[in-house]
């Protein structure tokens, strides 16, 4: 594999293709069947425009699959691009912080996959991918990368190679959802309610081409003219809802596992879509363990690894998530097991009691100007005059309440290498990083604070945007501790 | 909070004040401009009755933001301290708000020296740190003292973290 250019996957020019229908269907559609009679010069133009487009596209597809071309060594990856103005990125291995493979319905009906690897820096161009590759080939190109890195880390850390290498090939799955898994996840992600915003898009889609609305008059009172005809059609449709909905959650999370060797971390996921996403353990920067309310009523957490290398983007947005529907004490487990260099301290600090007063008196800008906008316009909601006032009180209300809460739930440790924060009032999110892999610190105070003794601390760590987090109105000399907790990480840094 | 930390000494350069006075004044008075002419353009054409109670609003409300304009480059400058050491970089700034940073050396990606207009008037430089997670600046510093400490960060920041 080493040392010699290669070209992609010539399916990779069928791929392009599909994706060049795809963004020419809705141009096809308008300038030939919506505007099929139209003469007019904007409209014949825009014709010619589109074949020009289209034929360009075409050329230029086929001439970037002979111009593109990759190469790996012992240490990098070379990539060649451009057709006409070309140039040569090498990214090395080293920087490689994670790697994620992706096949869509498409490639999983071709038998092929995509695969990235992500460096973590801010442009697309640190990104190396093969947006189509075969599955054995994706997988020798990551053992290529795995095992140049490795070894380079065993000379780095002088560690037996032979011992190294047996404890890394014993990848043991740590989490497979079970059906019961699966359901509950299905009602707790609410699924059930995602058939609702289908239908409405089914039927507006419809309604378009044919006029339901007037043929389908007559079936409404015909429906409520009978109790027993409401209660079926209401049955079914909770039913149809209830289905559709695990359907959807098995086939996003059904065939979840999460893996490890003494090296990495592996998530897989999806029946039809998979996608599975791997990261060194040493460079998972943090991990966050989130919990929305209805998670916390059921007992269910998330637990989210938090890496340099990945992008969020909507797609992969869960992709660095160990199952987000797992039962508290097994994610803390789960996090032991996988993670035995990060320990998650149940025990955290409260905020002072000082800090309460000052965060219920802190205005709340938003009710302020709100009250002042329903004060003069006195809007009277069902006839009632009051109303104005009425939705002030209850706003300032969930104010009090919301702050109460988050007062209460926020909570912070610092201990000999880690640092945990949990923040939130109805959703809560626990946050844990170690020293070394903090890339800033900041305290800030303002003037009130100043006045009580308090402060807020923050700290930021490598993501991909980076991440913030912190946590406010914890004693000063806490903070005094943190700043000084956070210049001892020379302790645990390795200088190159 | 200070007793108990060796927190950053440093000092920006006393003109700094002047430059930020003088920079505050040119602002200020740009947008007086534009509302003194959008006031007499109100007038001239006698636009809606509304727009002319917004502006004078936005006037009332111009004024107490200009007098802190001219206060806060005083303040500005009284409570910017900054140090760095082989370790870290640091920064405490704000007086109302005030933030103290630690940023370690080995996240220290690029440094730079720039300049204005108003800032060569009084032979000054501000640094500009870039890390892996945001970027920092140090506003007003003499010549010498700018070009030294960029070159000791740049020194300092090679070293790199094992990641």
């Amino acid at each position: 594999m080493a040392g010699l250019k290669r070209r992609y996957h010539p399916l990779q020019i069928l791929f392009e293709l599909i994706k060049l229908i795809k963004t020419a269907a809705a141009f096809a559609v308008f300038l030939f069947v919506i505007k099929s009679g139209s003469q007019s010069v904007f409209i014949t133009s825009g014709r010619v425009i589109f074949f020009l487009i289209v034929g360009a596209s075409l050329v230029f597809i086929v001439l970037k699959w002979f111009t593109h071309k990759y190469e790996l060594d012992d240490t990098s990856f070379h990539l060649y691009t451009g057709v006409f103005t070309k140039s040569k990125r090498t990214i090395p291995f080293s920087k490689i912080q994670n790697v994620k493979y992706h096949a869509s319905f498409f490639h999983r009906l071709l038998k092929v996959t995509s695969i990235r690897f992500e460096t973590g820096m801010a442009e697309e161009s640190g990104t190396v991918e093969f947006t189509v590759v075969s599955w054995e080939e994706a997988a020798e190109l990551e053992a290529h990368v795995t095992k140049t890195l490795d070894e380079e880390r065993s000379v780095d850390c002088g560690t037996d190679e032979l011992e190294r290498n047996e404890q890394a090939g014993n990848r043991v799955i740590y989490f497979t959802p079970t059906k019961k898994d699966t359901i509950k996840a299905s009602f707790t992600s609410l699924s059930f309610l995602v058939l609702i915003p289908v239908i409405a898009t089914l039927y507006s889609n419809i309604n378009d081409v044919i006029n339901v609305e007037e043929k389908a008059a007559g079936i409404f009172p015909y429906i409520l003219s009978s109790e027993w005809i409401v209660i079926l059609v209401v049955v079914i449709v909770v039913i149809a809802s209830v289905v559709f909905g695990i359907a959807r959650t098995f086939l996003k999370y059904g065939k979840y596992e999460i893996a490890a060797d003494a090296e990495r971390i592996y998530i897989t996921k999806g029946m039809v879509e998979i996608t599975s996403f791997s990261v060194l353990k040493a460079r998972v920067q943090a991990i966050e363990i989130k919990q929305s309310a209805l998670k916390r009523l059921l007992g269910l957490a998330e637990v989210k690894l938090i890496c340099a290398g990945s992008f969020d983007s909507e797609e992969t947005a869960d992709t660095s998530s160990l199952y987000p529907f797992l039962p508290v004490e097994r994610a803390y487990e789960l996090v032991a097991e996988i993670l035995p260099m990060y320990q998650v301290t149940p025990e955290m600090a409260r905020l002072p009691k000082t800090a309460l007063p000052l965060r219920l008196l802190w205005p709340g800008w938003f009710w302020i100007v709100a009250t002042g906008a329903l004060g003069y316009f006195r809007p009277a909601v069902f006839g009632i005059e009051q109303s104005w006032w009425i939705f002030s009180v209850m706003m300032l209300l969930f104010l009090i309440v919301h702050r109460l809460l988050a007062f209460f739930n926020a909570r912070y440790m610092l201990s000999e290498q880690f640092i945990q924060f949990r923040t939130g009032s109805l959703s809560t999110n626990l946050f844990v990083s170690k020293r070394d892999k903090v890339i800033e610190v900041a305290v800030t105070r303002n003037v009130f604070q100043r006045r009580l003794g308090l402060a807020s601390i923050g700290t930021i760590n490598r993501a991909n945007p980076v991440h913030h987090t912190g946590v406010n109105d914890i004693p000063v000399e806490v903070a005094v501790t943190f700043l000084k907790w956070y210049m001892a990480r020379r302790n645990e840094i390795e200088v190159e | 909070m200070c007793v108990q930390l060796n927190v950053p000494q440093k000092r920006l350069s006393k003109d700094a004040v002047k430059v930020w006075l003088i920079r505050e004044a040119i602002g200020n008075s740009i947008w007086f401009l534009i509302l003194g002419v959008t006031l007499y353009l109100n007038h001239l054409f006698s636009w809606k009755e509304w727009i002319g109670w917004i502006l004078i609003g936005i006037v009332i409300l111009s004024v107490p933001f200009t007098v802190w304009s001219f206060i806060k480059p005083f303040l500005l400058y009284k409570n910017w301290r900054y140090d760095v050491d082989e370790e870290f970089l640091q920064l405490k700034s704000g007086a109302l708000i005030e933030e103290y940073q630690l940023v370690p050396m080995t996240k220290v990606q690029a440094v730079a020296t720039t300049q204005g207009p108003l800032l060569r008037k009084y032979g000054l430089y501000s640094i500009s740190i870039e890390t892996l997670g945001s970027s920092h600046g140090i506003p007003a510093l003499p010549k010498e003292v700018a070009i030294a400490l960029r070159n000791q960060i740049a020194q300092y920041a090679k070293v790199k973290e094992v990641e």
